[in-house]
């Protein structure tokens, strides 16, 4: 299939339908609406299931129910819808049950504004709603990158009966890329769905709750949730090295279509005779603990530098995985403001100016 | 070698009111921009550009403003922060100039029938007859691949305007993966639509680059170079040594 010009909100939706994802609920939000206009327009070309429902609340639920079903259900929405739909999305969970929901990040707290912006990372990593558990974050960074993570998505959903969500900035729904979809899309083998709702003939009832008075059955219950996220960590870590080099001082963490800012400032210092890396993490939960450890720590960087579109969150993860082994710098605008290349280089330019800390000796192996 | 714009006509209107609509992601505000730019240095007469986005919250034209202003050009664009927002915002002296037709007047207009809708509310300040309205075809589009999704889009958006079409600019694109051949058949797809409908293709786009590899007895219409200004934070203005 030749290329096409796509906006990263109507390939993340066509991405979908070609992932079998045939059910669709959602309630209109900038900047993200033309997910709900392009499926408007075909799922009824598919046979599947457009719905936009009266808020973001409903939403969630309607996705609880469908879910429930055991089709491929998904949702979009943009930072303060999402807030909305957090009390189901923790219902969803805590049911095991597989969806995927895409967030393409505004401008916070609160109303905000509807320009680029990546802090909802703590909502989306670090919890949401309420209870243990977490959701499966993945942050592509071009359209292609959404595209091929939002088909992925629904597979690991179903692979790990939990939320799956796509994290975007504005940009990453507002931009045109050319994009490829895959041809004959196949997905490994998932385990057969028989905890599904179906129509109870000849069989005992599915009961599909996230009600456990029993604490010792609600212990279990998270217990159970808990070791999926432990399998998820071994098995669906994602990241991405960009001139990363052992001559370089300075490693940058950065994620989404900031890390594609950061590459441009990483080009043009390299042509000013600056060396200097990137990681960035694709799978925000989980998130690649050994591999930046590894590319800090173990590859002898002095000093990290994160930048991000908000005012400092994945920063935190950074600081808890490196444990102070090197020192740890965050540069970030928020509020729809996107660092420039220029703010890029200078915040590298500043780090290297400033007095450099000795690289550990390596030991010598005995 | 001759300098590449001389090597084509530009294009050039005797009309007032230049209306610029088509699909999504056609290009539109790229080509109303770049149209603003050449028609303040080839013609005497004023130029204005309105930005009547209103579907769209990013990449439109009035992030132009600033460049647009210093050359000369009269940006009408809401006033404040309202320049932020996606609200059907519409103000006064967009009508006024559709009226008075002053110098040339582009009208940047969001993509679908959507965004052509705001032209209805403003259709009784046009005089009949007397303006252009020139749907832009990008061929790489999903829904304006063919011919039959061309018509479509043009009787979508005629409804929607509540106006009709007076021609088509041929502006193929994808982006940084744009190649001589693509908007070539995109130019064919135009020609296509042309043959059908009657309106004819009153100019190609393209970048700089694709410019001199496009042979002129090949390409006999007017074209207009683009120098790309609504870039991603990431990207970089393409040097352009060929533009006057």
């Amino acid at each position: 299939m030749p290329k096409i010009l796509m906006k990263g909100n109507e390939a993340i939706a066509e991405a979908a339908l070609r992932a079998g994802a045939t059910n669709y609920f959602c309630y209109p939000i900038t900047p993200q609406t033309e997910v709900a206009e392009y499926l408007a327009r075909r799922m009824p070309e598919v046979g599947g299931v457009f719905l936009q429902a009266e808020s973001e609340v409903a939403v969630g639920n309607i996705l609880f129910g469908a879910a429930a079903t055991g089709k491929r259900v998904f949702t979009s929405s943009s930072s303060p819808g999402i807030s909305l739909m957090q009390e189901a999305i923790s219902y969803i969970a805590g049911a095991q049950l597989p969806c995927v929901i895409v967030n393409i990040m505004r401008g916070g707290p609160g109303l905000g504004g509807i320009l680029p912006a990546q802090s909802d990372y703590f909502q989306a990593v670090k919890g949401g709603g309420h209870g243990d558990y977490r959701l499966l974050v993945l942050a592509p960074s071009s359209i292609q990158e959404a595209v091929d993570l939002t088909m992925l998505s629904f597979y690991l959903a179903d692979k790990y009966r939990n939320p799956v969500m796509v994290i975007g900035d504005g940009m990453i729904g507002q931009m045109m890329e050319p994009v490829e979809f895959p041809e004959n899309y196949k997905e490994p083998p998932l385990p057969p769905k028989d905890w599904a709702c179906t129509g109870a003939k000849d069989r005992e009832p599915h009961i599909i709750k996230s009600l456990f008075l029993d604490p010792i059955a609600l212990e279990e219950n998270s217990l159970i949730l808990h070791r999926k996220y432990e399998q998820m960590k071994t098995e669906e870590v994602r990241c991405e090295l960009y001139k990363t080099s052992p001559k370089n001082k300075i490693l940058i963490v950065s994620y989404g279509t900031m890390a594609r800012i950061c590459q441009t400032a990483i080009d043009e210092l390299e042509a000013e005779g600056i060396s200097v890396g990137l990681f960035r993490p694709i799978s925000l939960f989980p998130y690649p603990e050994k591999e930046l450890y590894t590319e800090v720590v173990r590859k002898n960087i002095e000093k990290v530098l994160v930048i991000e579109m908000s005012i400092g969150q994945m920063v935190e993860d950074v600081e808890r995985i490196v444990k102070g082994a090197r020192p740890i710098q965050f540069f970030g605008r928020t509020g729809g403001v996107v660092p420039s290349p220029e703010e890029a280089k200078e915040q590298i330019k500043l780090l290297l100016k400033k007095e450099t800390i000795a690289k550990p000796r390596k030991k010598k192996k005995a | 070698m001759t300098p590449v714009p001389d090597r084509f006509p530009k294009p050039s209107f005797s009309k007032s009111i230049i209306t610029i609509v088509g699909g999504y992601g056609s290009g539109k505000s790229e080509v109303a921009v770049n149209l603003a730019k050449h028609l303040i240095h080839s013609q005497p007469e004023p130029v204005a550009l309105a930005d009547l986005d209103i579907v769209n919250p990013y990449f439109r034209s009035r992030e132009t403003v600033r460049e647009l202003t210093a050359l000369g050009v009269t940006a009408l664009v809401p006033p404040g922060d309202q320049i932020y927002a996606e609200l059907p915002i519409i103000i006064p002296e967009i009508k006024t100039a559709i009226e008075k037709k002053e110098g040339k007047v582009i009208l940047d207009v969001g993509g679908d029938d959507t965004g052509a809708r705001v032209l209805s509310s403003l259709s009784d300040a046009f005089e009949p007859g007397n303006y252009e309205l020139l749907l832009v075809l990008n061929a790489s589009r999903p829904f304006t691949a063919d011919l039959a999704g061309c018509r479509a889009m043009i009787d979508e958006i005629e409804a929607a305007s509540r106006m009709k079409f007076t021609g088509i600019i041929s502006n193929t694109h994808l982006m940084d993966d744009t190649s001589t051949g693509l908007v070539l058949e995109g130019l064919n797809l135009a020609r296509a639509v042309s043959e059908k409908t009657g309106l004819p293709v009153v100019f190609l786009s393209a970048t700089i680059d694709i410019i001199d590899n496009l042979n002129p007895r090949e390409v006999t219409l007017p074209v207009l170079p683009l120098d790309r200004s609504l870039l991603k934070p990431w990207e970089r203005r393409k040097k352009t040594s060929g533009t006057e």
